[in-house]
């Protein structure tokens, strides 16, 4: 039974190997994966055969796209905007899916799960509790439905049911969190509620769920609005409702009033909280002009939090750093006994912190003495630790630009072994953070390592974590110029062509102007010609009669000189034609460059045709083509006599 | 129930009727002309499961001692059901169902007929709501071919 097994299973191997033969183009078809893959008929394992391929399987795969993609060529994403096609219509799978579950929801109910799983379960979007009462208001803020909550309150306070204090503050958190407006829900679409968006906004929601987080923010705090309004009923606000109601000021830019309304507490002899705090602290910078006016409200709000016994926590001080940044120079002498503060209380300073102490000692412009050794300082103190984020400014992307404007290679070799450290992963954030990410990374590489090493990284990372933006492309190629290795320029531009950058311009107009700068050896020159060819093909309209990229004289001039160099007269005799019909004008030296190589193949016709062209320019060196072609070519009456006629043309035009 | 009026009370002859189980034509397909193509899965028996072919559905209710082998037959059923109408048109051959522990994996062979972007908006849809509907992780496996994979005509 085992070995029928084995056989069946063997054969079920055999016919996923026939599929797999069909696909012998192996998906990455990248550089240095170019190899077919050829099955022999039989192999022999070594010993420890087993062993190494347990190994391999422990590191990343450097040849397999993300793990949320499935395996197979034709579903794996070649540029950036097809991944993240991809994943985004995976993702409205199941949303659709989550649309179809929450709608009919009792065909989902049983439950065959031990442990129960309240994941898998249909989760309920309307709220249960119909009759006006406590529960009701509670149920709403619990899924966070703004209006309805506000209006339930209201309808409450109407009927004179007195709603409890704790319930109230948790409305106020609610509405000062979201900004008296519904949070804008991802599956259903958003639905427009004029009473509480500004104008300006509204064509910006018109345009999707894509910018919602930047919607509420720019939505400013508005006066008299359900937040102050429902403040004003409190009979007896505490600590827990100033503090919602100063956190929510400051999140939407009213920072006077947050100030005005603390004023307001310490007039009734409540003490603030640490959040409260911290939310002044952010304000602070923003409401004072002068830097040592904003440092001395700092200070104020901190010696009040002594007074008021609050704990400072990392929130408190990454605020107070932040602040810094806007106060110049005070702020670099006050930046580092905030970090012995910091280390006092015994709080971990988080990435945050270390981003925010960068920012202020490497202003942009400032002088270059002295600064780098913070940089490698943050490093030590970093190297090795395992961060969770804790604060929105956590990020291991700031830290990478730091690296990339001062142009110091070691340290970011440290920050991307920092990635692999725990749990840091997390702080590398969604896709879009990821990207900017490696392209700093890359485009540090190819400024500051020899191309073995960018080659090598390269490989690794491309095209399994990131696809490269046409930018990062001109970076490597100037990388392959200043280490000479041009020959791998093919190899480039088929990379390119998958990336889907083959139709931008400028990047084709680089790699043009380094093929033909120089004369290479053979079977070089042969590749090179090989690829002009190649783009010449993508200048070409497309089936539907769109131009993509439009020629100019340097490109046009660049394709024929590798030809040339190869010895492809025919091919750049036709691209010679273009010149015309594209309007335009070929230089003198390309075409000195043709007539030599016309005086090798001694075409003498080709000559000729050649001086009509560059009479037909009028260009000024056409009577010396017109001498040399007299003098070096054995011309035929006929010829001889076109020849006078344009010369005697280009005479009595000049 | 027939009785025998032979000898009173003791003896009883019972008959026993089912459908007709058609066992040797189940899942055969018959030799004709020679313009039907079959795929490897079909044109074997299913007397060869074991010996010239796998398994379709993969799990461990039907060793010793486990129990609840007619409820994954039910969920099998569905599931490929589901699959056969959710990817209409696209399956290439038989979905291939394996149990790990709590995960369903579903491994399907498609024929390139959707945009990649249309299958993964299928296969997210599928998977989310299958593990909603079984509350196990449900995971699918999927293989592009350009066409059905022919192994003969009959």
């Amino acid at each position: 039974m085992a070995s029928s097994c084995s056989q069946a299973l063997r054969r079920h191997v055999c016919k996923s190997c026939t599929i797999l033969q069909m696909h012998v183009s192996f998906f990455f078809i990248f550089i240095f994966f170019s190899e077919e893959i050829v099955i022999p008929k039989k192999k022999t394992w070594s010993k420890e055969a087993v062993l190494q391929a347990l190994a391999s399987t422990v590191s990343r795969d450097p040849t397999a796209s993300d793990y949320r993609l499935q395996d197979d060529p034709y579903l794996t994403p070649k540029t950036s905007s097809e991944f993240k096609l991809f994943s985004l219509s995976q993702e409205s799978g199941k949303n659709a899916a989550k649309y179809f579950i929450n709608t009919y929801p009792k065909y989902f109910q049983k439950d065959y799960a031990q442990p129960h799983i309240p994941c898998l379960m249909p989760e309920t979007l309307e709220a249960q509790i119909e009759e006006v009462s406590e529960a009701a208001l509670i149920e709403r803020i619990h899924m966070r439905k703004v209006e309805a909550a506000v209006d339930l309150y209201d309808q409450l306070q109407q009927a004179g049911t007195p709603v409890s204090l704790d319930v109230t503050n948790q409305l106020l958190d609610l509405i000062c969190f979201y900004g008296d407006s519904d949070p804008a829900q991802e599956n259903v679409p958003k639905q427009r509620s004029e009473e509480t968006e500004d104008v300006q906004d509204e064509p910006q929601t018109k345009k999707g769920r894509a910018s919602k987080a930047s919607d509420q923010l720019k939505a400013a705090w508005k006066e008299n609005n359900n937040a102050e309004r429902i403040f004003a009923l409190l009979s007896e606000p505490n600590t827990h409702s100033y503090s919602a109601l100063i956190r929510g000021m400051v999140k939407y830019c009213a920072y006077s009033k947050a100030f005005s309304t603390y004023t307001d507490l310490l007039n009734n002899r409540l003490k603030a909280d640490v959040n409260t705090f911290n939310a002044l602290i952010t304000a602070a910078p923003e409401v004072k002009e002068k830097y040592n006016e904003k440092w001395e409200l700092i200070v104020d709000l901190l010696k009040e939090m002594a007074e008021q016994k609050v704990k400072p926590n990392l929130l408190t001080l990454n605020a107070v750093l932040k602040a810094l940044r806007h106060c110049g120079t005070l702020g670099k002498s006050q930046a580092f006994p905030v970090i012995s503060e910091m280390k006092a209380l015994s709080i971990d300073p988080s990435l945050a912190s270390y981003n925010h102490l960068l920012n202020i000692f490497y202003k942009p412009g400032a002088p270059f003495l002295g600064q780098t050794g913070i940089l490698q300082e943050v490093m030590n103190e970093v190297s090795g630790k395992s961060f969770t984020p804790q604060d929105p400014d956590d990020g291991i992307c700031l830290l990478l630009q730091r690296c990339l404007l001062t142009k110091d290679i070691e340290q970011a070799y440290r920050v991307h072994e920092l990635l692999g450290v725990g749990e840091n992963w997390r702080l590398l954030g969604k896709d879009l953070q990821q990207n900017i990410y490696y392209a700093r990374f890359f485009s540090l590489l190819c400024m500051m390592e020899n191309i073995d090493v960018m080659l090598k990284w390269y490989r690794d990372l491309v095209p399994s974590v990131y696809y490269p933006s046409s930018n990062i492309m001109r970076d490597l190629l100037q990388a392959l110029d200043t280490d000479n290795r041009l020959d791998l320029i093919p190899q480039i531009w088929k990379d390119i062509k998958q990336l889907g950058h083959a139709n931008r311009q400028k990047l084709v107009e680089d790699l043009l102007t380094l093929m033909a700068r120089e004369k290479q050896n053979q079977e070089v020159q042969e590749s090179f010609a090989e690829c002009a060819l190649d783009i010449k093909k993508m200048y070409d309209t497309g089936d539907r009669g769109k131009v993509i990229m439009s020629w100019t004289a340097t490109s046009l001039s660049d394709i024929i000189s590798v030809l040339l160099a190869a010895q492809r007269r025919q091919d750049a005799w036709e691209i010679l034609k273009l010149f015309k019909t594209h309007n335009r004008v070929p230089s003198e030296e390309l075409l000195n460059k043709f007539l030599m190589c016309i005086m090798e193949s001694g075409e003498v016709n080709h000559a000729v045709e050649l001086v009509q062209i560059s009479a037909g320019f009028c260009l000024p060196e056409t009577p010396k083509l017109i001498q040399r072609v007299q003098q070096e070519f054995q011309l035929s009456e006929q010829q001889k006599n076109i020849l006078s006629d344009l010369e005697i043309q280009t005479f009595n035009s000049d | 129930i027939v009785s025998s009026q032979l000898f009173p009370a003791a003896c009883f002859r019972n008959i026993h009727c089912t459908a007709a189980c058609l066992k040797n034509r189940a899942a055969r397909i018959r030799v004709g002309k020679g313009d039907k193509s079959v795929t490897y899965e079909q044109a074997y028996h299913p007397h060869h499961i074991g010996h010239r072919k796998g398994w379709l559905s993969q799990h461990t209710s039907n060793l010793q001692g486990e129990d609840g082998a007619a409820e994954r037959v039910v969920e099998d059923v569905f599931i490929r059901r589901f699959m056969y109408g959710t990817f209409h048109g696209c399956l290439a051959d038989e979905v291939v169902i394996k149990r790990r522990g709590n995960l369903l994996v579903i491994c399907a062979v498609m024929i390139q007929k959707l945009l990649p972007s249309k299958f993964y908006f299928l296969i997210g849809y599928t998977e989310e709501l299958l593990s909603h509907f079984y509350k196990c992780p449900v995971k699918i496996e999927m293989q592009t071919v350009e066409e059905k994979v022919v192994y003969k005509y009959l």
